[in-house]
């Protein structure tokens, strides 16, 4: 590993300094490490090291080394090769170490190497324990993320069908990563569930567009699964007192709620996706009952009657 | 040879470290080595490394210098490595999305809202809304967290969500969590004697009983596996069209998938909450096998039947 971490040290000097595309011939008759005995050794620790370069960030390219493109090398843009300093004060990364300590993706704490990079932790004091994970998706929301930083359109597969979309947001809500985004053919304003999206590759071309004035990705992601639909209707729900506390909380201010004599509560609820209201209430077993309007009420006793 | 993950950290880790030192020159070791996660002997093996490696030429005025004199840590003639490497597009989703989830959480302070905007500002510039993270707590949530780390025993009235009745129990709360959108605490479950997992927007109240136990912090789970147990029940089901997505949405193993449809099979430690996904996908499911779960769902039917089968009361 020593020799490695020396001849990777060497090339980066090197590429940082040259300013100009050099040959992958080059390289080797100048960096110290590399062998020049054999073309097929060189050649496999040539293109491992550039692999290893790649996955750490550094954007390595490959340029022609003259006007006429006859020969082509290997150049490292300093500008983009530096970190764009968003200046953190010390006080600012301790809360940024405790915050990468509490949460994990997928069980792993990500994000230990950007805090390093951004002057590290500052501080080895251990924070509270969250506990919280943000899931298993950590690959496909990282490209979506930088197809969102950059500007670039994201391709993916989504149920079987390929999808080109100008990527605006991502948001995580009850437990999973949606990916907001409008259709390339079509401008329509998506929600994708990014666990749900498969090979998923971003354009070559940056600053494809520019995201409408005062766009909110929150707004597009739904909080109740009921949510979803063109019109709504307020429903009437009476919960049992041992379940009205569980729907209170749920609801949240979503509801408004008249607290019965008996514990019970009745709220009010708008709905605009019935099927999946009804699927919610069902979760309260014979313990809540919709009041009204009689539609709904129907709509669920018929639900409940196929046999 | 390969180039393990252990050396693209090494060298992550040197490509952070060599920026400050140069912008901080003369700072104390402990600092170095508190800031990117060293020890002593690592950050020497590191500043060697850097000591031998340089320019091509390789001569003495092509080399780096690094040196620890009287605990102050020197690089010189490396200006090339004198600024911080970018963020790859994960790195820069994980700090700032878990950043976003603490905020979001409450846990937060002004601190990490400042650190929060700058970070922004740099790596998604005019788009501020573009990372969004919605992990709101439910109440309860700081004081279990509180008991599991001071080891105190919590009485829990929990409601469990496969008969809708709640039972009081005494807990050693292991470790708080959230995964999928739901908080737990995992904990042994001194009713129960054994080992359980709650729902903590299931709990209803939750009071310290002033007594204490030892944690042991190997027993913090940050995740919900179903574990099989041997009073499980098991159900083959057929899903329709329109009930596709409980095989995404639920562990359960696909037993067949054709133009029939698809045969799941499905296990659960109370038969009440299979039933209840059956009667929530009406005719698009159909039980194939599995006696405790058809008695449970024929039994949640006429429940449910029983509640409607009066004209709606109003009061």
């Amino acid at each position: 590993m020593q020799k490695v971490i020396e001849r990777i040290l060497n090339l980066l000097a090197f590429l940082l300094t040259v300013n100009r595309p050099v040959s992958a011939d080059e390289i080797r008759n100048t960096v110290a490490g590399y062998d020049r005995d054999s073309d097929t050794a060189f050649h496999r620790t040539f293109e491992r090291d550039k692999a290893l370069l790649r996955r750490l960030g550094i954007p390595i390219e490959r340029e022609a080394t003259d006007v006429f493109e006859v020969e082509f090398g290997y150049v490292v843009d300093n500008e983009q090769y530096a970190l764009a300093d968003p200046g953190l004060s010390d006080e600012e990364r301790v809360a940024l170490s405790l915050a990468v300590q509490a949460v994990g993706f997928g069980g792993r704490p990500f994000g230990q190497e950007a805090l390093m990079k951004l002057g590290g932790g500052a501080g080895g004091t251990e924070g509270t324990q969250l506990g919280a994970d943000l899931g298993e998706q950590a690959d496909a929301v990282a490209t979506a993320f930088a197809a969102i930083s950059e500007r670039r359109i994201l391709a993916f597969d989504y149920r079987g069908a390929p999808r080109r979309v100008r990527p605006y947001g991502l948001v995580h809500r009850r437990g999973h990563w949606y990916l907001v985004a409008s259709e390339a053919a079509t401008g329509t304003i998506k929600v994708f569930r990014l666990d749900r999206a498969s090979a998923l590759a971003t354009k070559q071309e940056r600053n494809e567009f520019t995201p409408p004035d005062g766009f909110s990705p929150a707004e597009w992601v739904l909080r109740d699964p009921w949510d979803a639909g063109e019109e709504s209707t307020v429903a009437t729900v009476r919960f049992d007192r041992e379940v009205a506390w569980i729907a209170e909380r749920e609801l949240g201010s979503r509801a408004s709620i008249t607290p019965g004599s008996d514990g019970s509560i009745e709220a009010e609820i708008e709905v605009a996706a019935p099927s999946a209201f009804i699927g919610w209430l069902i979760g309260f077993g014979d313990q809540a009952e919709i009041i009204g309007p009689d539609d709904l009420r129907a709509q669920l006793v018929s639900l409940v009657s196929a046999i | 040879m390969t180039n393990s993950p252990k050396t693209a950290a090494r060298i992550n880790r040197l490509l952070a470290m060599l920026p400050w030192v140069i912008a901080n020159p003369g700072v104390h070791v402990d600092e170095v080595c508190r800031r990117f996660g060293y020890t002593r002997s690592d950050l020497v093996k590191d500043l060697n490394t850097v000591f031998v490696c340089g320019l091509p030429g390789y001569g003495p005025g092509d080399l780096m210098d690094a040196s620890i004199d009287d605990d102050e840590v020197t690089v010189e003639m490396a200006d090339y490595f004198s600024r911080p490497l970018r963020l790859t597009a994960a790195e820069a989703l994980g700090i700032l999305a878990s950043a976003k989830a603490v905020q979001s959480s409450g846990l937060g302070g002004e601190a990490l809202d400042r650190a929060v905007a700058k970070l922004e500002e740099t790596l998604i510039p005019g788009a501020g809304d573009a990372v969004v993270v919605d992990l709101p707590e439910p109440p309860l949530v700081g004081m279990l967290r509180t008991a599991a780390d001071e080891g105190a025993v919590v009485r829990i009235d929990h409601t469990s969500i496969a008969s809708g009745v709640g039972k009081v129990r005494d807990i050693e709360p292991w470790s708080v969590f959230t995964t999928l959108g739901n908080w737990y605490v995992s904990g042994f479950c001194r009713s129960a004697v054994a080992e359980r997992v709650f729902r903590i927007d299931r709990i209803r109240t939750a009071e310290a009983t002033g007594e204490r136990f030892t944690p042991d912090r190997t027993k913090r789970e940050t995740s919900i596996r179903y574990t099989p147990g041997d009073d499980d029940v098991h159900a083959t089901i057929r899903l329709g069209e329109a009930a596709r997505w409980v095989a995404e949405y639920y562990p359960v193993e696909v037993e067949a998938d054709g133009s029939e449809g698809m045969t799941i099979r499905m296990s659960a430690g109370d038969a009440a909450v299979i039933a209840r996904l059956l009667v929530r996908l009406g005719h698009s499911a159909t039980l194939v096998d599995g006696e405790a779960v058809a008695a449970a769902t024929e039994n949640l039917r006429a429940r449910i039947l029983e509640r409607y089968s009066d004209a709606p009361q109003s009061d």
